[in-house]
């Protein structure tokens, strides 16, 4: 169990300037693990909100500090803007009489493949997995990150552990097509699950109007609402709408483990 | 050496009792209490408890808008939040207002370094990149309006705008880490920008690629 009462972790999360939904699970998470007294002291840093990252590090009175990014994957944030504005020359450096030790983004865990199924499971209502059709929504490839690599990862996992009947990566803007989703599914159950970090228009509005559970009426998404009509019907299936991934209480636990993977690795 | 909660708890004991828009006040049995400095005279407000529900009350304005920026003067009135330790002063002045405590300790203790806008932008990679070619006049008029502590942000700029060249259109005291003290001898725990944040590197591409937008409409 990992214990580090002389240890500060920094949550790094991407934030928003528009959505203030975006920096929520960060600070959700943060605020469970000073709830649990795993570190001695925790603290959120940002890219477009504050704490910002060329601010976090005055916030410490640990000089022991674990840095992990609240990312789904390894990407442009994780390899150049994080280190750049930490000012960190590796996964460990040495600032200022501190040393600061650069995990891996939460997204790059195994137990990411546990959190999907359970969600998954949870917000199906108990119907047969062996008869329902998992979708994973990702970004598309096009984007200068490893989300799309990401989200392909897991889906093989998840057709691996062989709870559900089958499973698909789909994408907002590029083949297999979120809106296509009637098409190339088989069974009569069919669960949506965004592989996202935090909420956002994405999760409220474009997947919702793609999957043709919500009008496209051009105003702000009835937010949270969309994710409590659970189950829709339409189509001929029933279909189950997962809020984003990252959103899942027990990515906390995920935090966790980085922290304790970082510190098995040798260096 | 004392904790971060543990100094800001004597800040407030030694008549530092504004931070931005709140007023802090401690309670006899160690706790404290909280509301926005305007509402110092009013009763019968709405009262929270915990640093989580500062959450709440620093992400919307009045009108619920969100507040992308925190240290933009308009926080919400009408509430009184009760903290019980300085542990958790600490987490609902984070809330309010992000890192501005600990950049206050570090400018104490001389461990604050400011970092000329130009700097700023010159590292940007991405998108941001653009913001590179913010030319000085430009930057100076966005940087007049984006940072004033009326309209914008109650920040005190330490950076210059390059290391030669300085900000213009403000007055010594929103440039310096100077403590404010009232009439009524109530101290006021300054809010400083060391760096220039997100939205205003944002703003300045913005500023770029309109500029270049309009140059290559008229080609
Ligand atoms: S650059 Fe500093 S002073 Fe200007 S708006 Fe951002 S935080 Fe405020």
């Amino acid at each position: 169990m990992v214990f580090k009462p002389e240890s500060a972790l920094i949550l790094v999360g991407h934030g928003s300037t528009v959505n203030p939904d975006s920096s929520a699970p960060t600070l959700d998470h943060a605020e469970e693990l000073i709830r649990r007294k795993v570190f001695g002291e925790v603290h959120c840093a940002f890219w477009k909100e504050e704490p910002s990252l060329r601010q976090v590090l005055h916030m410490l009175d640990k000089d022991d500090v674990y840095i992990v990014p609240n990312f789904i994957s390894e990407g442009y944030f994780t390899r150049t803007v994080i280190p750049r504005e930490l000012n960190l020359d590796g996964p460990l450096t040495s600032l200022n009489g501190r040393t600061l030790k650069y995990c891996d983004p939460v997204g790059n865990h195994d137990r990411m493949t546990e959190l999907l199924s359970k969600r998954a499971s949870e917000v199906s209502q108990g119907v047969p997995l062996k008869q329902s059709s998992l979708l994973i929504v990702g970004h598309g490839t096009n984007l200068n990150d490893n989300s799309a690599f990401a989200a392909k990862r897991e889906v093989e996992k998840l057709r691996e552990l062989d709870m559900f009947g089958e499973v698909f990566n789909v994408y907002m803007e590029e083949p297999p097509l979120v809106s296509e989703w009637a098409d190339f599914t088989k069974f009569p159950n069919v669960i949506v699950v965004p592989f996202f970090i935090a909420d956002g228009l994405h999760s409220y509005q474009d997947i919702p109007v793609l999957l043709g559970i919500e009008e496209d009426t051009g105003l702000a998404a009835s937010q949270r609402d969309v994710f409590r009509k659970n189950p829709y019907r339409l189509r001929d299936r029933t279909l189950f709408y997962a809020s984003a991934i990252g959103t899942e209480p027990s990515f906390v636990d995920v935090i966790i483990d980085q922290v304790a993977a970082f510190d098995s690795v040798a260096r | 050496m004392r904790s971060l909660p543990e100094t800001i708890a004597g800040w407030v004991h030694d008549g530092f009792s504004l931070l931005g828009q709140i007023r802090i006040t401690s309670r006899p049995g160690g706790s404290f209490e909280l509301r926005h400095r305007e509402d110092v005279a009013v009763h019968g407000l709405e009262e929270f408890h915990g640093p989580s529900a500062a959450r709440d009350l620093s992400f919307f304005d009045e009108a619920r808008n969100y507040r992308p920026l925190k240290t933009a003067p308009n926080l919400r009135r009408g509430w009184s939040l009760i903290v019980e330790t300085p542990e958790d002063l600490r987490l609902a002045l984070d809330h309010f207002y992000p890192a501005m405590t600990a950049l206050w300790r570090s400018q104490l203790e001389a461990s604050l370094s400011s970092v000329p806008l130009r700097d700023t932008l010159d590292r940007q990679t991405g998108m941001y990149a653009a913001s590179k070619r913010l030319q000085d006049e430009e930057g100076l008029q966005l940087v007049a309006s984006a940072c004033n502590s009326k309209t914008g942000c109650m920040k005190r700029m330490l950076w210059p705008f390059t290391k030669t060249v300085e900000l213009t259109g403000f007055s010594r005291l929103e440039r310096s880490a100077d403590v404010l003290t009232l009439d009524s001898g109530e101290k006021e725990i300054p809010l400083l920008c060391h760096e220039a944040c997100n939205i205003l590197v944002a703003a300045c591409r913005e500023t770029v690629k309109k500029r270049e937008r309009a140059a290559a409409a008229t080609v």
